[in-house]
């Protein structure tokens, strides 16, 4: 499933026996994928909640059962915790900015499909995959960027695991529709303003 | 991999949605024509994105470490483990899978045996008493209208209801027909079958004559084994042809009693006929 989970499963079964280097190297693996899923859920407050969770992770880890696909599992799971509470207390919505406004960041129309693609920066992605309903942008944020199968982002999302699959694919298309249409201006009526 | 799809209806879900052409695109130029890597090109493209921006940092990195080491030094790794923590492979999903399995094989097999049972009650009830039985088992021709080359009369309440079993005379003719060609090779007459046969016929000796009489009757009666029922038309019987299938209705005795009355000598037809439905 992901590149570096026989790694982390190795560097988590060390940290659990109490090797503090292992832990952090357990850190630096997961935490890009965990503070990118925080970026879609909580915005910038992304950092922060990171590291509230990973205060939880460090100290609920002798609890943890399982090999690495399980830790990034287990660790989006505590990490979603924390940002809910947070949305919580500023009562405001996880979703991030307006689509209108990725629309200006996106390449012009006039660049090539290619150039649409490869030029996206960060800030445009997470702005994109934050502008689709939330369930779809949870879905696709768990499997591509925190790296989980269907049936462990389903278990962090506390759905079936059919229904996340089809909030993933879903999300997936409209992503596909949004970027493929700020570059290929042949394309018809379809527009990024449509697609939403 | 400049080439683009038109994603026109190529292959997989995804085409089947009007918005397959852009996606298509999409992955087209990425991944080529593989429908399956569509996805995997879209994903890899924002895992890089949302990654790329991702700057390492080490104040981060030793809070957390810091609170490892506070854990440690508190006891709290030694903690119980609770349900939600638990993320090995997923045992309690397949073993809710197989219970599910289980559970449904226990109906099927339940469904099956009780088939088998009705089978069984009803292969033993018109066999044993129908013994020379040669042209109508069924229960209700049987009670009354039946014609004296029945002398062994099935019982009629016993048999009612079981449509579908080979009459008694059929068996008889099959296995006349087997004992010709098996006779004096070996232990096939020690069978429960052939003692049958042998019983009916009187004793073993007896066996060649009563074999000759059943298939002698046979094939005056029926033209052949596997007379249908336009056959048993054919043969000039349509009214008893006709009562058998009221019968084979599922009528009560009573009513089918009437019915053979007025069947009369066409004993052989309705057998067959019922045996269809």
């Amino acid at each position: 499933m992901h590149a570096h989970d026989g790694e982390l499963s190795a560097a988590v079964a060390r940290a659990q026996e109490g090797d503090e280097a292992a832990f952090a190297v357990a850190y630096r693996l997961v935490q890009p994928g965990l503070l990118g899923y925080l970026r879609g859920l909580v915005g910038d407050d992304a950092e922060d909640v990171a590291s509230d969770a990973w205060l939880e992770i460090a100290r609920d880890l002798g609890r943890f059962k399982g090999d690495g696909a399980g830790f990034r599992g287990w660790t989006a799971t505590i990490a979603r915790h924390r940002a809910l509470d947070h949305l919580r207390r500023q009562k405001v919505r996880p979703r991030a900015s307006a689509l209108e406004s990725d629309v200006l960041d996106l390449p012009g129309p006039n660049s090539t499909h290619d150039q649409a693609l490869e030029s996206i920066s960060t800030e445009s992605a997470l702005e994109l995959i934050g502008g689709l309903p939330r369930d779809q942008a949870e879905a696709v944020l768990l499997r591509v960027v925190v790296g989980l199968d269907g049936p462990a982002a389903a278990r962090v999302l506390g759905k079936r695991p059919g229904a996340v699959r089809t909030a993933a694919y879903r999300g997936l298309k409209r992503l596909a529709q949004q970027l493929g249409g700020a570059g290929v201006t042949d394309d018809g009526p379809r527009t990024l303003g449509e697609s939403k | 991999m400049g080439e683009q799809q038109n994603g026109g209806g190529t292959s997989g879900r995804r085409r089947a949605h009007p918005d397959g052409l852009v996606l298509g695109h999409v992955s087209g130029r990425a991944s080529g024509p593989n429908v399956a890597l569509d996805d995997a090109a879209l994903e890899a493209l924002l895992s890089a994105a949302v990654l790329r921006g991702h700057r390492a940092d080490a104040e981060g990195e030793q809070r957390a470490v810091a609170a490892f080491r506070a854990a440690r030094a508190a006891g709290a790794h030694r903690a119980r483990t609770r349900r939600r923590d638990d993320w090995r492979p997923r045992e309690p999903r397949r073993l809710a899978l197989s219970v599910k399995t289980t559970l449904s094989l226990f109906v099927a097999s339940l469904a099956l045996g009780g088939v088998a049972v009705a089978a069984i009650g009803s292969s033993g009830t018109s066999d044993a008493p129908d013994g020379g039985d040669k042209v109508r088992p069924t229960p209700s021709a049987g009670a009354s209208g039946r014609p004296a080359a029945d002398p062994s009369a099935a019982l009629p309440g016993a048999t009612a209801g079981k449509p579908g079993h080979p009459s008694t005379a059929q068996d008889a003719e099959a296995k006349c027909r087997a004992y010709d060609q098996v006779e004096g090779s070996g232990k096939a007459l020690d069978s429960t079958a052939w003692q049958r046969l042998v019983t009916l016929a009187g004793g073993e000796d007896k066996v060649a004559a009563y074999c000759a009489e059943q298939l002698a009757r046979a094939a005056k009666t029926v033209p052949t084994k596997k007379a249908d029922e336009g056959a048993a038309t054919g043969n000039g019987q349509g009214p008893s042809g006709k009562n058998a299938s009221g019968e084979g209705a599922g009528e009560g005795a009573g009513a089918g009693a009437g019915e053979g009355e007025s069947a009369g000598e066409g004993a052989g037809k309705p057998d067959k006929a019922e045996k269809k439905d």
